[in-house]
Formats: structure tokens, sequence, C-alpha cells
């Protein structure tokens, strides 16, 4: 297989957020039983960029024995969230890298695995950062494309051998 | 002018993963679903005794075969033969056994009688010419097959386009003239028509939309052709020559993808009413809207003056929080306010559009 980027600047990775999207009791000072009030199915449960960052930042590298974060690939501020929608922008480690998609992907199916339905997930390639971004762009967020690839049992047991640190991690 | 809105006539579970579209018999009461479940289920419906609803009830599940997910699903003009296109490259025609003897429990299992093979990747979208003669399926492969129908469900491939740079998403053919649309990831959309002297042909590309174009649907009369893209817009194509169509209207409204549209004769009291047109999204919602001729429809049918419209009922959250893959009026007489649409949440649901 031919390799994209043979020599990648590798970077220390920080310490785990360690957030959770656990929603905290509300504090009540005069009345236990108020704050027992079962969560309303409704609520939604705010998720932030810390939260995201942790599904994603332990996926394998496919060409390198290191995760997107150590890579650079993925960062934190990258990622922008709203109440139903998740922005996640990534820096290939080189302009030609073919493993972009693959990258993208399996970025995409953290998300899809660990996301509530309710987010609707954007995922793009660093403005300026690929040479065929607009391709990668495309296909990425094409969902008929997406669910095509899934199909593929060659593809599929590449991204899940991206997955498996990031799952095993827990988030 | 009446509002109208967009009343739940009844929700269809049973897909496994996610429905991807509908068809709606055009002869029999039957709806059909397909699914990334390699499935097809069918739905016979009638009215309920002492109530105005329709009642849906399981009819039965076709197992296909097919061994990757059901894309689509489109009726012949007969209502005869059920077509799949399946992401695993092929085209499944579907018949019931007995024939045309009637959809009663008795009636017979679904039988594929013939496999259209040729497609090299994903088929995404299959139809029935209005005749009931030609088929055409399309793929990720970038081709549009043309194929003919022959007695005895027998199928030979008339024609295979090679126009579209990219994945070709969606195939429709006119409602009257033998004109066949594709849609594609490329951006256009492509119409093509036979050279009797010689081989199916692109006559037409229509540029204007800025990324995949997702779904074709032709007007009623035929005089109109609209799109849907990712690019959040709907638009609509006008006849302008015997073969030019201009793009005349961008509607908007959609905050993702439009999926899917269909062009209904709907059910106004505006005799001006070109039909109703409805939008499905990755939004989750599903517009409708009313079209009316210009104008100058009787004194020059083919300027460029673009139909007048309106959104006459919204939608949001039709599925929930999930994306609406298809949309699709039933075309039968006297239902045609009843509209069908498929979800991500594995659901099938029917709709009535109403006077609110």
């Amino acid at each position: 297989m031919e390799v994209f980027n043979p020599n990648p600047v590798i970077f220390a990775p920080a310490k785990a957020t360690g957030r959770r999207s656990k929603p905290s009791k509300p504090e009540s000072f005069w009345d236990d039983e108020e704050a027992d009030v079962e969560v309303d199915e409704n609520t939604v449960e705010p998720i932030d960029q810390d939260e995201i960052f942790d599904l994603i930042r332990h996926i394998s590298d496919p060409e390198h024995p290191n995760s997107l974060e150590e890579l650079r690939v993925v960062s934190a501020p990258q990622i922008s969230v709203s109440e139903n929608r998740v922005i996640v922008e990534f820096t290939p480690t080189v302009p030609h890298c073919g493993m972009s998609t693959l990258i993208g992907l399996s970025i995409r199916v953290r998300l899809m695995q660990s996301l509530p339905p309710r987010f609707k997930v954007d995922i793009f390639v660093k403005p300026g950062s690929h040479q065929s971004e607009h391709a990668v762009n495309k296909q990425l967020n094409d969902k008929e494309r997406v669910a095509a690839a899934l199909e593929n049992p060659a593809l599929v047991d590449t991204v899940e051998k991206c997955l498996e640190k990031a799952e095993s991690w827990g988030a | 002018m009446t509002r109208f809105k967009i009343a739940k006539v009844a929700e269809l579970q049973g897909h496994d993963e996610r429905a991807w579209n509908i068809a709606w018999n055009p002869a029999k009461p039957l709806l059909a679903s397909c699914s990334a479940d390699k499935t097809v289920r069918l739905y016979h419906y009638d009215h309920a005794t002492d109530s105005p609803d329709l009642r849906f009830t399981h009819n039965t599940t076709i197992s296909t075969g097919h061994t990757k997910t059901v894309r689509a699903v489109a009726w012949s003009p007969s209502g005869l033969s059920l077509a799949t296109a399946s992401f695993d490259a092929n085209v499944g025609i579907w018949e019931q056994e007995g024939g045309d003897e009637g959809e009663g429990p008795n009636a017979g299992e679904w039988e594929c009688s013939s496999l259209l093979e040729g497609h090299e990747t994903e088929c995404k979208s299959v139809a029935y010419s209005s005749s009931g003669t030609l088929l055409a399926s399309c793929s990720r492969d970038k081709t549009v097959w043309v194929w003919e129908v022959q007695p005895d469900v027998d199928f030979e491939c008339l024609g295979v386009l090679m126009e579209h740079t990219q994945d070709v998403k969606c195939v429709a053919w006119h409602p009257h003239e033998e004109i066949l649309a594709s849609a594609s990831y490329d951006d256009t959309i492509r119409l093509y028509i036979d050279d009797p002297s010689d081989d199916w042909f692109c006559f037409a590309t229509l540029k204007g939309h800025e990324s995949t174009v997702w779904c074709v649907s032709w007007s009623p009369d035929g005089r109109y052709l609209a799109s849907s893209s990712d690019d959040k817009t709907v638009r609509i194509w006008k006849r302008v020559k015997e073969h030019s169509w201009e793009s005349v209207l961008v509607l908007t409204g959609h905050e993702r993808s439009v999926y899917s549209i269909s062009w209904g004769v709907g059910k106004s009291n505006d005799d001006a009413s070109l039909g109703w047109l409805a939008s499905a999204s990755g939004d989750g919602q599903v517009m409708v809207w009313e079209l009316t001729k210009p104008s100058d429809s009787d004194t020059a049918p083919m300027s460029s003056t673009p139909p007048g419209h309106s959104i006459i009922a919204r939608l949001e959250a039709a599925h929930g929080v999930y994306d609406v893959n298809a949309v699709a009026w039933c075309p039968r007489q006297g239902y045609e306010n009843i509209l069908a649409t498929a979800g991500d949440d594995c659901s099938v649901r029917v709709w009535k559009v109403i006077p609110e």
C-alpha cells in the first residue's frame, strides 16, 4: 500500500478533558423532592466541543500507529457544536493524503455510533489543507455514498481498525 | 388563498433499518417501501367503515435476495410489476404469482421474474416510462441504462448513456413523452430521447444547482421539470422550445439537502393550478408548494415566464429528529392529497394535505 505521509509530525496528547454528558442535578436549597424531579424526556442534553473531541481524539490514523490527536489531524477548536448540529473540521497530514476520506469516514462512524440521533454531523477538511478538498468534503457528506461505503466489508474492516482504540477509551 | 395542513394518516413500522424510498401502486391500493434492511414491504389500504380516514395494513414483506440496501422502488404503470434498485448493482423485477387476479389474501407470492444485471456499482434509482414499455436505471458507475420491457418480462438493453461525470442519483420519465431525465452528483441534470435511426442520446444538460442533484420530478402536464439538490434548493425548469429547458424558478426554505421531490396533481380549487410539489429534506421538513400557470401560459406557453408559486403547507420534524429520504404523492384518483414519506427512523408515514 502506498504511504502518503511516511514521516508525520507527532504531538503529545493533552490530558483527557474528563467531561461527561450527564446533566448535573439541579440543586435545591429548600426541598429535597424537587431535586429528584425526573428529567423530562424532552430535555435536550447539552454536548460540548470537548466531549466530541474525546470521542474522536483516539481514533487511529489508517497508516500510522498514532492517534488523530497525536498527528494533529483533529483538535478541539476545530469542532463546533450547536443544539443539534456538529461540524468537525480535520487537517490531513499532507495535502495529497489519499487516506482523507477514510479518516473522515472513521470520524463520521464514530460520531454516528456515539451521538444521540438528533445530531446532524458535517465533516470537512480544513480549507486549503487538501488538494482535493471539494471532492473529499462532498463524498464525506453524501449520506448515500457513506451508506454504500459501510456495506463494503473491506472498508468496514479498515474503519473498525481505526476505531478500535477510540472505543476502548470508552469516551 | 386556502391554507393547508399536513395531517398524519398512518405510521408504518417494520423496517429494521433506514427506509429509503416508497412507491404507490398506480392501479391498486398498495404502497411499497424499501430499506437498507434489503426488504420491500407492501401495505394495503382501504377506508375504515364509518370513517373517512384511510387504514393501512401490512400485506407482505418481500425478502428480495438483494445482497445490499434496496435503494429505490418503482411500479410499472399497470401496477403489475415492481422494480427494485439495489446497492448490489442489480435491478429486480417482481411480479405476483397469479398475476392480475386480485390482491386479496389468497393472491400469490411476489417473485423475482427478472434480474437486470449490468451496472458495475450501486444502483440508485429505477423508473418505468408512462407507457410501461421502457425502464431506466442509474448507478454510481456514472451510467444510465434504458431497457425495453418485452412481453414475458424479458428485458433488452437499448442504450447505456455515459454522459454524467459522476454518480447518477435519480432517473425520471416524462409523464407522456419518451423523454428521460437523470440527476447526478456532478450537479447537473441530463435529458435524453431516442433517435429513431440511431441510439438514445442526451439532448440537454441543465446546469444551475451548486451541488449534487438528488431528485427530479416532472410536472403532471409535462411542461416543467423540478429538481432538488444538496444546495438546499428546488429548481423549476420550463420547456421553452421542443428540446430546450430553462431554469425559471428557485424555491428555498429547506436548511439541509433536499433528498426527494414529488409533483402531483394536488387538490386545488385554483383553475390555474399546475399541481402540488412536495419536498423532503435532511432538515426533517416536508414542504408543499402550489405552482400555478403564469399569466402568459395561453398566449405564450413556451415563454420563460416562471410559474406562480406559494408554500401551502409545511411540516417540521416529519420523522422526528431524523432525515426524510423520500416523498411521494399517491397517483390514484380520489387520493390526490395523500402523501407518503420514508425516513432514517426506519418508518414510513402517510399524510393528508387538508384545508386548515
